[in-house]
């Protein structure tokens, strides 16, 4: 669960299960804002597990929760929004 | 809760059975239609209609027979008493299900009619499903309780000894019938039944309310714990071996020789002992009533006795094995099958005692 | 863990379990693993839900789904859902099925729990394949497809055309609602090059909520959702789900296929 790009008060975060990912990026692609991307560590199963940016390429997660829903695993655990 | 009448009634095996069954608190029956068991859903059908059994809730008829065990496996999950009925060829398709059921220790009844095989064979008697019966015929290791019926009434009350074997172990338990005794019309008496009260709350599908969810699986793939389970499930047909099995002896007392016959064939052998004792051949019965858990103790002590045995059955030679397990190669152990649908008569008994006496001699 | 401030837009499901799924990575037996747990929190029914587990890539639900659990013999699910169903009608019985488990060997349990209006939910994932067995041809799989037991492709003058389940059961007048959905983002042209959307996911999650609400109005329900398999359809996971959105879909359209109770208008 890690925040690599932090913005000071984000709209929204997504928590990652790391142990549950594996790695198939569909988060990635579907992310409209490109807050999501493959990290360099390693699970327990070998893969390279998503994290997450609040900036994303393409723009601020707006907590639309596309990631939430298009997670094989379940390894997107938790979409939080700002009220 | 008894059936329609306490008096003497005049009905077929099946008939019985099924009368039986509803008088044991049966709750589902799910029917496939196959001659000679007929009758069994037919009656239950007609009773559904009724409404005289509270807890009689569902009769369906299923696709197949497939789909009837599995229907039963799915409703027994729930704790209710159901059950299903069959002959041989249909005993051949629900295996898959039998197994499963065992597998994950389900309480439910299933009735074989047998008739002859293999393949379509016929509508006549046979005991040709004692193997498939009491050896597995599902695949995996796991026992069946087995109950042979000889009788009108031991059809209409064995349904009641069934359910409750099945819930005290957690095991399914099979009502061996044959083409004769389910056609078979005689008078039986229904007993007034105490229904016996079994808490399935440790296992049963009822919704996973403040608990923790039940898995009826039979699924394992830990190699580690399979090995356990299926020990655990041996540890308990020990203890049915230990306190289940149910066996008559006839006039074995001074007997020399010993018919070892179970279901109609018990019936005949039962007559053609009465003839030769009456000219004073030394001759007794001993009638398996629970083919599994089998009566090995009692036919290895009559074994001790010094006693040879004639094994009479309704097929090639099935139980004749297991009597060999039990007495052992210094035994003598003689057969007379009949099959196809034939059965021996008195005569063919007596003739083939009297030969065993004179090479005794 | 919510932080100051904020709402929780989609969490944790108690209706899933914490054990991490077999399925393969990017396989969207997982994706309607969440949608059915989700369905199960929105209509409040975890506690007297029961699932009839069959034997496929699926056959290990019964560690994911915090509920009670019957393990069916492969393609029995539907009649052991109607025994369990028919014993305590109370409970609501959902299956989750491959198209071999439901289309093959459980073809006859499939019609005749529809066929007799039997108020269970049926989920068949349709990935055109058989996927647990390791990658045979199914009913489903397409003509000219390769699989283990297809090596040249499926040869439909041998083995007939692929099997349109939802299309069968449209015919079966005990079925109240019959509905084929995509599990599948699908691609789009967007103005930066390629953007994925969950238009059908979104619309297959709450094809699973009417399924449940149908069982509870006394129906038949099934849903027959397009997924991918990558692994045995021997393609990376993207290429997968542009195969599944363009051959698998035009093969088997999406749609209602039946709908008595008109839930798909509400």
């Amino acid at each position: 669960m890690t925040e690599a790009v932090a913005v000071p008060t984000p709209r929204a975060l997504v928590h990652v299960l790391e142990e549950r990912c594996k790695a198939c990026e569909i988060c990635v692609i579907t992310c409209p804002q490109g807050n999501l991307k493959l990290s360099t560590r390693l699970n327990r199963a070998g893969f390279h597990p998503v994290e997450f940016a609040s900036r994303g390429t393409r723009g601020e997660c707006t907590g639309c929760a596309i990631c939430y829903w298009v997670c094989p695993d379940a390894a997107i655990s938790e979409v939080l929004a700002r009220k | 809760m008894s059936s329609p009448a306490k008096e003497q009634r005049y009905l077929k095996g099946n008939e019985a059975l099924a009368y039986g069954a509803l008088d044991a608190g049966l709750n589902a029956y799910y029917a496939y239609p196959i001659t000679p068991s007929s009758e069994i859903p037919e009656t239950l059908a007609k009773e559904f209609e009724t409404g005289k059994y509270p807890g009689y809730k569902v009769f369906l008829q299923a696709a197949s027979e497939l789909e009837a065990i599995s229907m039963v496996l799915g409703a027994a999950a729930t704790g209710s008493r159901v059950m299903t009925a069959t002959s041989s060829p249909g005993f051949s398709l629900k295996q898959e299900g039998i197994s499963y059921g065992a597998g994950m220790e389900l309480p439910f009844l299933v009735v074989d009619i047998c008739r002859a095989g293999p393949g379509l064979g016929n509508l006549g008697p046979e005991q040709g499903d004692y193997f498939q019966a009491t050896k597995g015929g599902g695949h995996g290791n796991y026992r069946l309780i087995v109950l042979a019926p000889n009788s009108v009434q031991e059809m209409a009350t064995f349904p009641k000894l069934a359910f409750d074997l099945a819930f005290r172990y957690r095991n399914p338990v099979l009502i061996l019938g044959d083409a004769f005794t389910g056609q078979l019309k005689e008078g039986v008496e229904f007993p007034q039944l105490e229904p016996a009260r079994f808490d399935v709350s440790s296992w049963a599908l009822t919704g996973a309310r403040d608990r923790p969810p039940h898995l009826l699986v039979s699924l394992e793939l830990d190699y580690a714990k399979h090995y356990k389970h299926v020990a655990a499930m041996y540890e308990k047909y020990k203890r049915i071996e230990e306190a289940e099995v149910r066996f008559e002896e006839f006039e074995t007392g001074d007997a020399e020789v010993v018919i070892v016959a179970f279901g109609i064939v018990a019936r005949i052998a039962r007559g053609a002992v009465n003839k030769l004792r009456a000219r004073g051949v030394k001759v007794g019965l001993l009638r398996p009533i629970t083919l599994w858990p089998f009566p090995s103790t009692a036919l290895k002590k009559l074994a001790a006795d010094g006693k040879r045995f004639l094994v009479v059955e309704l097929n090639t030679g099935q139980m004749l094995e297991d009597v060999r397990l039990a007495v052992g190669n210094d035994v003598a152990v003689d057969f007379l099958g009949r099959w196809g649908g034939l059965l021996p008569s008195e005569a063919d008994i007596e003739g083939m005692v009297n030969r065993l006496e004179v090479t005794a001699a | 863990m919510s932080e100051a401030g904020m709402e929780v837009k989609a969490g944790r499901l108690e209706a899933l379990t914490d054990a991490p799924t077999h399925y393969c990575a990017g396989c969207e037996h997982g994706t309607l693993t969440r949608l059915i747990a989700s369905a199960i929190e929105t209509l409040n029914i975890r506690e007297r839900t029961v699932m009839v587990d069959s034997v496929g890539c699926s056959v290990l639900a019964y560690n994911y789904f915090n509920c009670d659990h019957f393990g069916a013999a492969h393609g029995r699910a539907p009649a052991s859902a109607a025994g369990l169903k028919g014993m305590r009608p109370d409970l609501t019985v959902f299956t989750i099925q491959g198209d071999g488990d439901a289309a093959a060997i459980g073809l006859l349990e499939l019609l005749y729990a529809a066929k007799r209006g039997t108020p269970i939910t049926i989920f068949l994932v349709n990935n055109g394949i058989y996927g647990m067995t390791g990658g045979q041809m199914a009913p489903t799989t397409l003509e000219g497809q390769v699989t283990t037991t297809t090596p040249h492709g499926r040869d439909v003058k041998l083995t007939g055309t692929p099997l349109d389940v939802s299309k069968l059961l449209a015919g079966i007048d005990g079925a109240s609602y019959v509905k084929r959905a995509s599990l599948v983002v699908t691609e789009l042209a967007g103005p930066r090059g390629s953007v994925y959307a969950i238009k059908n996911l979104m619309d297959a999650k709450r094809s699973v909520e009417n399924a449940f609400k149908v069982q509870s109005m006394g129906g038949f329900a099934f849903v027959e959702l397009l997924s991918t398999c990558s692994i045995n359809w021997k393609m990376p996971i993207l290429d997968a789900k542009r195969f599944a959105n363009t051959q698998l879909m035009k093969q088997f359209p999406l749609g209602v296929y039946r709908d008595v109770f008109g839930v798909e208008k509400k």
